[in-house]
């Protein structure tokens, strides 16, 4: 990628500004730079406000929100439909025994907790770590750390018993890995109200003028990260020096691992530093940096999978005969509405209409991003198809992380709508709810205004995260 | 860890100054920004109408201070907000007033730590317009500061990049590159980052799989006797049936360990692979288990009994065609039937070894 070479420090370093005041020689004082200058001159600051724009902002923030509450919500749902089954499916004693795990994992090297004891009360323990960390990620509280659980638990029990995902659970599996990266908690989470409140406190007290860097006050008030960072680090000291995590320190999981803890205990380290906020900065741009080439890999990674779906069907016989839509309704693993699907085949015209569809849509989908508007009708139309799956099929999981993945691709101006929807079906719930539930009314007077101005500001918050 | 996650988000304004005055100021940066096409989009803080609102381009010529090569640009001062020049990124306004210049850094200095950018109107638009403390932006860091952002900006860039590459070699066709360069793809996809994309592709399944079991079992009062055939696959069927979440342990348990199988073996049953005895242990496994809870509602009446010996067989038929096909295909199912396997202590499951 071009973008790194010139970043050194004699080039131009920042966006077009930057690039002016280092070539002022391209540029007649007054004229537009963007329109000055030569095309070298016009790329490097092109190239210098790319470096900018990855290295300043997390991009996306709705975008990475939502994506981590499709996948959050969608495998917290899984676990909770399969608790009955849980210990069939991941259990030591489950048809897929611990013994058969262990001897195929021996051969392909996945990690997972679960092979650290064949005890049920371990089982039992990882699962309910993984509900939680599920429900944390969804929530948004102390996200960078649900992240990692979230994808140990994902890992842990899906990489224990493999054979009985499917694709959904492929989705998830990757995307698990890949919400580790990504600063998922900007918006529409516990942690950015927490932050939105400690930065509000002082104002509201009267202090704001004066109160100056209020930021080391939240790091001081904080209590639960550090302890939570501590809690971890002796569960992963336990783990290595128990030998348990595979991979060893060059590269492999114990390398990501404590290299993770190590970076979270230097995040809370820096924000404690006052007198000098470069190390902060620092960290800020390379948080920034791996959010950014996460959201690129996610979107990469959807394009692949509808690249991949619909390049390898158009090879297909039935496809190109207009019939393969109709197979699939009549297996009986995936006719849960037998009347239902013989209706939607009643007719070899739409069963042939929605066969093309079906194609088109997937091979044009990576294409389709060079154009916003159709972009975003193709991505309505998946989302359909995708839930029609869901009931049809009787595949909810797959079709809710399918969706999960295309939300990366919805607009933000949709995703704040979305926001305000939400926020206003709550404060409708929370004005509801009896004064004397106290959860509700505390949540209410988080604020100290009445509901219907918590409305607004809560819509303005929605606005200003944005 | 990340209680300052929204910190970079809430800076996003850079044309903030010059936005129309809005509920949240956030929004008008954003509004139309859309992720998808963000890499099509121009850059945000370098947008021409900042330049020609904003008049003081922070040329050298221009430059307001002798001593200050960057100049120190006022025409944003006037307005109550940060002091932000002209074409200035984003960045620049959001130096705290504790950061020190950087020496050589091509970005103007903080003159003047405004005081009033924490307007206080209502509290709700307060945070928006005032720009956190946190400083940032590679030009505010000094020279050892920029070269581990440009090796972390390299490293990172090249990671994903090689991992987009070769997550595409490993869902792509066997083709030049994979043919060449398959160990590495391998070594860097597996375990992880394994995947298969080949949803009803190239052809859908065009036949229903049954997977059906019969077994030897003692009985309660001693002797044996031979069960008939238990369609395992069918009260999979009838579990799924007008189920809105099937279960895993319905719709992918029996299916996916038959595949299993079918793949680690070939037609005469022989494994192919080191897998197959695997296979071979998880599919009874599965069976028995199932079988015993078939039994369990037998045993009540006292009918039930151990179960010593299972046969497995599948029952292969095809989907028949559409009506408005002329399509003929046979209805005639196929079946494959694997020899008799004694059923020993490690096939049972705690379930089935009650």
């Amino acid at each position: 990628m071009s973008p790194t070479t010139p970043v050194g420090p004699t080039g131009p370093t920042g966006p077009a500004g930057t690039t002016s005041l280092t070539q002022p020689a391209d540029l007649a004082p007054g004229n537009p730079p963007a329109g000055g200058g030569g095309p070298l001159a016009r790329l490097t600051a092109a190239v210098g406000s790319g470096i900018a724009r990855v290295t300043d902002n997390a991009l996306g923030p709705y975008q990475s929100a939502i994506v981590r509450i499709g996948f959050a919500g969608t495998w917290l749902l899984f676990l909770l439909r399969e608790f009955p089954h849980r210990r069939e499916l991941y259990g030591p004693d489950g048809p897929w025994s611990w013994d058969l795990a262990q001897e195929l994992i021996a051969n392909n090297g996945a990690f997972t907790t679960l092979m650290w004891s064949d005890g049920m009360v371990w089982f039992e323990i990882v699962y309910a770590v993984a509900v939680l960390s599920s429900l944390m990620l969804l929530l948004g509280w102390r996200t960078r750390t649900a992240s990692v659980l979230f994808m140990v638990g994902v890992l842990s029990l899906q990489n224990r018993s493999v054979f009985m995902g499917d694709g959904g659970d492929n989705v998830i599996h990757l995307m698990a890995i890949y919400l580790v990266f990504l600063r998922c908690g900007q918006v529409w989470s516990l942690d950015a109200r927490r932050e939105r409140r400690t930065r509000e406190r002082p104002a509201r007290e009267g202090l704001g003028a004066a109160a100056g860097p209020e930021r080391p006050d939240a790091a001081h008030a904080d209590r639960v990260g550090p302890l939570l960072w501590c809690a971890l680090g002796f569960v992963l000291l336990v783990a290595t020096f128990g030998g348990l995590v595979p991979g060893g320190f060059a590269g492999g999981w114990l390398t990501i691992f404590w290299g993770l803890w190590v970076v979270h205990g230097a995040w809370w380290a820096v924000h404690r530093i006052e007198s000098d906020v470069r190390p902060r900065v620092l960290l800020d741009i390379v948080a920034n940096l791996a959010h950014n080439a996460a959201l690129v890999v996610i979107m990469a990674e959807a394009c692949l999978i509808y690249a991949t779906a619909g390049w390898y069907k158009i090879q297909g016989s039935r496809w190109q005969d207009g019939t393969a839509v109709y197979y699939p309704l009549h297996l009986d693993y995936f006719s849960p509405w037998p009347a239902l699907s013989d209706l939607m085949t009643s007719s070899g015209t739409m069963v042939m209409l929605v066969t093309y569809g079906t194609v088109i849509a997937q091979v044009a989908f990576p294409f389709t991003l060079f154009n916003r508007r159709v972009k975003n009708v193709l991505l309505a139309v998946m989302m359909t198809e995708h839930a029609a799956i869901a009931l049809v099929l009787g595949l909810p999981f797959f079709s809710l992380a399918m969706i999960a993945a295309d939300a990366v691709f919805l607009p933000t101006s949709f995703l704040k709508r979305l926001g305000g929807w939400a926020a206003r079906a709550r404060d409708g719930v929370v004005r509801r709810v009896p004064l004397g539930r106290g959860r509700g009314g505390s949540e209410g007077s988080g604020q100290g205004a009445p509901p219907p101005e918590k409305e607004t500001a809560e819509q303005a918050h929605v606005g200003f995260t944005a | 860890m990340d209680a300052y996650d929204e910190v970079s988000n809430a800076r996003r304004g850079p044309d903030e100054p010059e936005g129309p005055v809005s509920p949240g100021p956030g929004d008008t940066a954003a509004d139309e920004n859309d992720s998808a096409d963000a890499d099509t989009d121009t850059p945000a803080p370098a947008s021409p109408p900042v330049a020609e609102t904003d008049t003081s381009i922070p040329a050298p010529a221009s430059s307001s201070s002798a001593d200050d090569p960057a100049g120190v640009p006022v025409a944003g001062a006037d307005t109550g907000r940060a002091p932000v020049p002209a074409r200035s990124p984003a960045w620049a306004s959001r130096q705290g007033p504790y950061t020190p210049p950087p020496p050589h850094s091509p970005s103007p200095p903080n003159a003047s730590p405004p005081p009033h950018a924490r307007p206080l109107s209502d509290g709700t638009l307060a945070p928006a317009q005032s720009p956190p403390p946190a400083a940032s932006g590679i030009a505010s860091l000094p020279l050892p500061y920029q070269i581990v952002v440009a090796l972390a900006l390299a490293v990172v860039a090249v990671v994903a990049c090689v991992h987009v590459g070769m997550v595409f070699l490993h869902v792509a066709p066997s083709n030049t590159m994979t043919k060449q360069h398959g160990q590495a793809v391998d070594d860097w996809v597996y375990p992880e980052f394994e995947q298969n994309w080949k949803l009803f592709a190239p052809n859908p399944l065009q036949q229903n799989i049954a997977v059906q079991v019969r077994a030897e079992v003692r009985k309660p009062g001693g002797g044996f006797r031979e069960t008939g055939w238990y369609d395992l696959s069918a009260l999979d069927g009838a579990a799924i049936d007008g189920n809105l979440m099937p279960s895993h342990t319905e719709q992918n348990e029996l299916r996916r360990a038959w595949d299993f199988y079918v793949s680690t073996h070939d037609t005469e049953n022989r494994a192919t692979s080191s897998r197959g005895e695997l296979s071979e242990r998880y599919l009874r496994r599965i069976v028995v288990m199932r079988l015993d809870r078939e039994l369990d509602g037998e045993r009540a009446d006292g009918s039930g009994g151990v179960v010593e010996r299972i046969q497995v067989r599948s029952r292969t038929t095809n989907v028949p065609a559409p009506e408005w096909s002329e399509e003929q295909v046979s209805d005639k199912p196929v079946v494959r039937e694997l020899s008799w396997w004694s059923v020993t202590d490690r096939d049972r499951t705690e379930a089935s070894a009650e």
